[in-house]
């Protein structure tokens, strides 16, 4: 078994995720089924060299660099679910370090 | 007719699916019709002039509501139109309402949404097919002649082909993604549904080219759909026999057997062919897309738009993960935790490092075919019709291989489309047309002329 | 024993263009908070990076001037990790595919003299945002302005073996990049931002445990804090105790070094490929153009103002330290001044002005004019001196001020004759010791004569007619 309880648990966490105690059985068994589906590429051997696939054009083309944003019909103020003295507004970091 | 008198019966037909309680709408207004018919009106015509256009509801609109079909989005309306809706208005298109999908497109049957399961208007019992299966209904429906949809993994194609319609997914990189809401971005293709393969390739010729605020789109001209044919002589059509296993649902290989015969009456030469890698294009599928679609909806995180929720800690991780937790629905839960998996520490190389290789291959398969003189493949769209609601979601495995015929392409990048080639006890039967990079107006123009000679209602058996 | 102190360091310098690195939005400093800001660098759904030409342009002029090897194909790679000023939960970045590797920069250790810090690596990302903790009681506040501004990240090997050489590696590459005009590289204004890594050893063992140090905010303390975590961690293994890799900060008000909370998880970034941003490809003869266009670097300058304007080793150092000043001399150069004359304006008055006011404010043929005037006797030195400043403030030119002031020397024989006179006068023991011998008593003369002009005396005058007097 690749997945249970604890990397549910550690991929959540990663991920930001809440999820309940009572789901993490569930999803263990579901996830579990999915990566054993996936190992299925375990059988593909890659030849010498293979690279991978890019779709769309073969390089990057750039923009110029000209002050041209693109315009909102809705500012950040209104579109905000807290916003404060022209400030997005988050509860204090707790677990995560400032900085 | 005028766009207000296109407006007015549009909002009829709106009204008339939501009373057959389709639910493939998430939202429409007769408000909102009106004044862009109004608009239309004061311009001069253009190709779409006419034509109401549904948009899948992760295609951003100003004046209307964007949700992806999750609660993580109720009620965002965003500031910015995507570059497909200003394309389709510059073109004459009436836009007609945001239609329900799967919730932020992950699905394959519309049972995803926060808002409610699409029903399938040829049986209300079955599902449309997903993602797109809004977009699908309302064409089936004939809510609209042509509606935008998006595919990432066949989310065009296999619903077109549950509800008895033309869907076309484009070549990755012929139509903008600027406001496609991004679920696997080197996937994404925004694509679209047609009554007719006509509806289908004038709607994409409108939305199609550059995009300079797209850096992947291609830096091509927009689509100009081929001279009509009116037979198929001089192409080589191939028969991967891959697609075409011994366990196929009778009804499509029957629907299958009957437009191969039909290919070469008209005059084409039909070649079996193979494409090896064809079997692994679900499990790449699954890894490369959820790996994506974790980074994309990373962003859904209670800070800057949307809902929030903040959890009992009252911390900022609290907010994070009751937001999240709270608003994405479970396929996307499982999604994105697979594809933090995948991605994550010790896991990368095994997972997706294996998964870009092998899709390396599969691209490399159609390459192959398609130097080796064959012009276009033909594919049954899907292993089954239409199945019933319920049927698959216990079993996410399941759920993913009804997208088998549909993933390789879009692994590869390939224009591909469904068309209706029949029905199999009054479900509609789709049959695959995949085509070689950008050409998609080969590909329109072989199957403008199948078209003509099916009768989408025939029983195959 | 002695400890050997390994030092490594990671400098981001934010890329001198108009607007963001993935998006029109402009990268003033300053504004009011959350203004320049777009769907995309807000993170909206739907929207998509498309990168800054000029930021790439700057790029790879700053890895060219730190003698880095330009990658043909570079990657932009998602870096995933949430916090809120992270608008879109992960930042853009280069990861296994940089723009550049392999450089070198010549420093100069207050240890060991002359050496080389290699570099690592220069790569190319967009900023976060900015929390604000103490803005709103209780709450973090989120300004997104700088979200999405260019910059370039300079990882240095771990050459330095002590806080003055991570200093003067600092100084060098902070020159280094204002001369090739790829980042005005202020630490006050956050353009230029410096992570440490620091462990100690026993020479010859291998690398210990290494702590990284952030939040300082000038060179000065970059030298302090790694000082207070070299001790620190010197002190710590001869108690017994072990080094845990761990980040520090920098408080500078106690000159102390205090861990940050951990960040938990925070460092599996999940790092893959940006789907949204195909290979960056570069061509090469568009690279070699670069290169033949930088501007001519700090070593270069300093080398040519030796040989060929001859100037002293410590005069070229301090005219080549910024570009403005060493291009501010050389246009007075241009102007017609003989070099060290030039060297020693610009050394003094000139800089002692521009330190204080950040301008220049005395144009260069201003500067030239008044320098004529001391090269062909019409005014001393001194008094070119006290008119200096006056330039500054006046319209006038440098002999209007001059005559304005008195201070043109006077160069008429008569009136030079005439003081002459009154100090042999008033001085007949020292001219009758002069008469003896003394012949050394001739600057004193010089010198009472002076005075009694009040200055004002062309003392190249005064010579001749003093001898006359004295002699005959």
């Amino acid at each position: 078994m690749i997945i249970g309880a604890d990397e549910v648990r550690h991929v959540a966490k990663l991920a930001e995720l809440a999820v309940a105690e009572a789901d993490v059985a569930t999803l263990a068994t579901q996830l579990e089924g999915i990566v054993a589906f996936v190992a299925q590429l375990d059988e593909v051997e890659l030849p010498e060299g293979t690279g991978v696939t890019t779709v769309g054009p073969d390089q990057l083309l750039l923009r110029e660099d000209r002050i041209d944003p693109i315009p909102m019909s809705r500012t950040a103020a209104e579109m905000a679910p807290e916003f404060r003295e022209g400030f997005f507004v988050v509860p204090k970091l707790g677990g995560l370090a400032e900085g | 007719m005028s766009a207000a008198d296109l407006a007015r019966e549009t909002g009829k037909r709106f009204a008339e699916a939501d009373a057959r309680g389709l639910n493939a709408t998430l939202h429409w207004s007769q408000d909102v019709l009106d004044r862009d018919a109004a608009l239309l009106d004061a311009l001069p015509s253009g190709p779409l002039s006419g034509t109401a256009v549904a948009l899948k509801d992760n295609i951003v609109t100003r004046d209307q509501p964007t949700t992806c079909a999750s609660k993580i989005l109720e009620g965002y309306v965003s500031p910015y139109e995507a570059t497909v809706v200003s394309r389709l208005r510059a073109a004459g298109a009436l836009i007609a309402g945001k239609a329900n999908l799967d919730e932020f497109a992950m699905g394959s049957s519309t049972e995803n949404s926060a808002f409610g399961r699409v029903k399938n208007p040829i049986d209300l019992e079955r599902v449309p097919g997903g993602s797109s299966g809004g977009s699908a209904a309302l064409v089936a429906a004939g809510v609209t002649v042509a509606a935008l949809g998006s595919e990432t993994g066949g989310s065009v194609r296999q619903p077109a082909a549950f509800c008895g319609v033309v869907g076309l997914k484009p070549s990755y990189g012929r139509v903008s993604r600027f406001g496609l809401v991004a679920f696997g971005s080197s996937l994404d293709c925004v694509s679209v549904f047609g009554k007719t393969v006509a509806d289908a390739g004038r709607t994409l010729c409108a939305i199609s080219g550059h995009d300079p605020r797209d850096a992947t789109t291609r830096q091509v001209a927009p689509l100009v759909l081929a001279e009509g044919r009116t037979d198929l002589r001089g192409l080589v059509i191939g028969l991967p026999k891959e697609y075409f296993p011994d366990d196929l649902h009778p009804g499509i290989r029957a629907g299958c057997d009957a437009t191969i015969a039909l290919i070469r009456e008209l005059g084409a030469e039909v070649r079996e062919v193979s494409l090896p890698h064809t079997r692994y294009a679900v499990p790449t599928y699954y890894i490369v897309n959820p790996a994506e679609a974790a980074a994309n909806l990373a962003r859904f995180d209670g800070v800057r738009y949307g809902p929030r929720k903040i959890g009992p800690e009252g911390d900022l991780r609290a907010l994070y993960r009751a937001t999240r937790g709270e608003g994405f629905g479970p396929e996307v839960r499982r999604r994105i935790l697979i594809g933090t998996f995948v991605l994550s520490a010790g896991y990368a190389g095994q997972y997706y490092n294996k998964a870009q290789g092998v899709r390396r291959l599969i691209s490399d398969d159609f390459t192959r075919v398609f130097e080796s003189g064959v012009d276009l493949l033909f594919t049954p769209t899907t292993p089954t019709p239409a199945f019933k609601a319920g049927e698959k979601t216990a079993d996410p495995v399941q759920m993913y291989l009804a997208d088998i015929f549909v993933a390789p392409a879009s692994l590869a990048g390939l224009p591909a489309m469904s068309l209706p080639i029949g029905r199999d006890g009054g479900l509609p039967l789709g049959g695959q047309l995949i085509a070689p990079d950008f050409g998609e107006a080969m590909m329109l123009s072989a199957a403008s002329v199948l078209e003509q000679s099916i009768d989408p209602m025939e029983e195959v058996r | 024993m002695t400890w050997e102190t390994v030092i490594g360091l990671e400098v981001h310098v934010q890329l001198k263009t108009r607007s963001k690195m993935f998006c029109g939005c402009s990268t003033t400093y300053g504004e009011a908070p959350n203004t320049n800001v777009c769907p995309v660098c807000l993170g909206l759904p739907g929207a998509l990076p498309v990168p800054n030409a000029e930021a790439i342009r700057l790029g790879v002029r700053g890895a060219l001037t730190i003698g880095c090897a330009i990658h043909p194909t570079s990657i932009f790679a998602r870096k995933n990790y949430f916090y809120p000023d992270l608008p879109k939960g992960y930042q853009i970045s280069q990861f296994d595919k940089p723009l550049a590797t392999e450089g070198a920069v010549a420093i100069e250790s207050p240890e060991r003299g002359a050496m080389s810090v290699s570099i690592t690596r220069l790569h190319l990302e967009e900023d976060a945002g900015k929390s604000l903790h103490d803005r709103i009681p209780g709450m973090t506040a989120i300004d997104l302005n700088r979200a999405g501004t260019p910059l370039a990240e300079i990882v240095s090997g771990h050459d330095m073996r002590s806080p003055g050489e991570a200093r003067a590696y600092l100084t060098t590459l902070r020159q280094l990049l204002i001369y090739a005009g790829v980042s005005e590289c202020s630490m006050e204004q956050g353009s230029l931002r410096v992570d440490a890594n620091l462990s100690v050893r026993r020479p010859g063992d291998p690398l210990g445990t290494k702590t990284e140090v952030k939040n300082m905010n000038s060179f000065a303390n970059v030298e302090r804090a790694l000082e207070s975590e070299r001790l620190r961690q010197i002190a710590l293994i001869e108690s017994g105790g072990k080094v845990t890799q761990v980040t520090l900060t920098f408080n500078a008000a106690t000159g102390e070094v205090k861990p940050l909370r951990s960040k938990e998880d925070s460092h599996d970034y999940r790092y893959f490929p940006d789907p949204d941003l195909p290979p960056l490809v570069l061509d090469g003869s568009w690279i070699e153009a670069q290169r033949s266009s930088l501007p001519e670097l700090p070593a270069a300058r300093r080398e040519r103002y030796e040989s060929a304007l001859a100037l002293p080793n410590y005069d070229a150092r301090v005219l080549t330290q910024e570009p403005v000043i060493a291009d501010y001399f050389e246009a007075v150069i241009a102007a017609g001044v003989e070099p060290k004359t030039a060297a020693n304006w610009v050394l003094g008055e000139v800089m002692t002005g521009f330190n204080e006011r950040g301008t220049f404010a005395v144009a260069p043929a201003r500067l030239a004019a008044l320098a004529a005037l001391v090269a062909d006797g019409t005014l001393s030195l001194s008094a070119a001196k006290k008119i200096f400043p006056e330039l500054a403030t006046s319209e006038e030119g440098a002999g209007e001020i001059a005559k304005r002031l008195g201070l043109i020397q006077v160069r008429d024989e008569g009136a030079l004759a005439g003081w002459v006179d009154e100090v042999i006068a008033a001085f007949p023991d020292e001219v009758a010791r002069f008469r003896g011998g003394e012949a050394k008593l001739v600057g004193f003369f010089v010198g009472q004569v002076m005075k009694k002009s009040q200055g004002k005396a062309d003392p190249k005058g005064i010579q001749p007619i003093l001898m006359g007097r004295l002699n005959g």
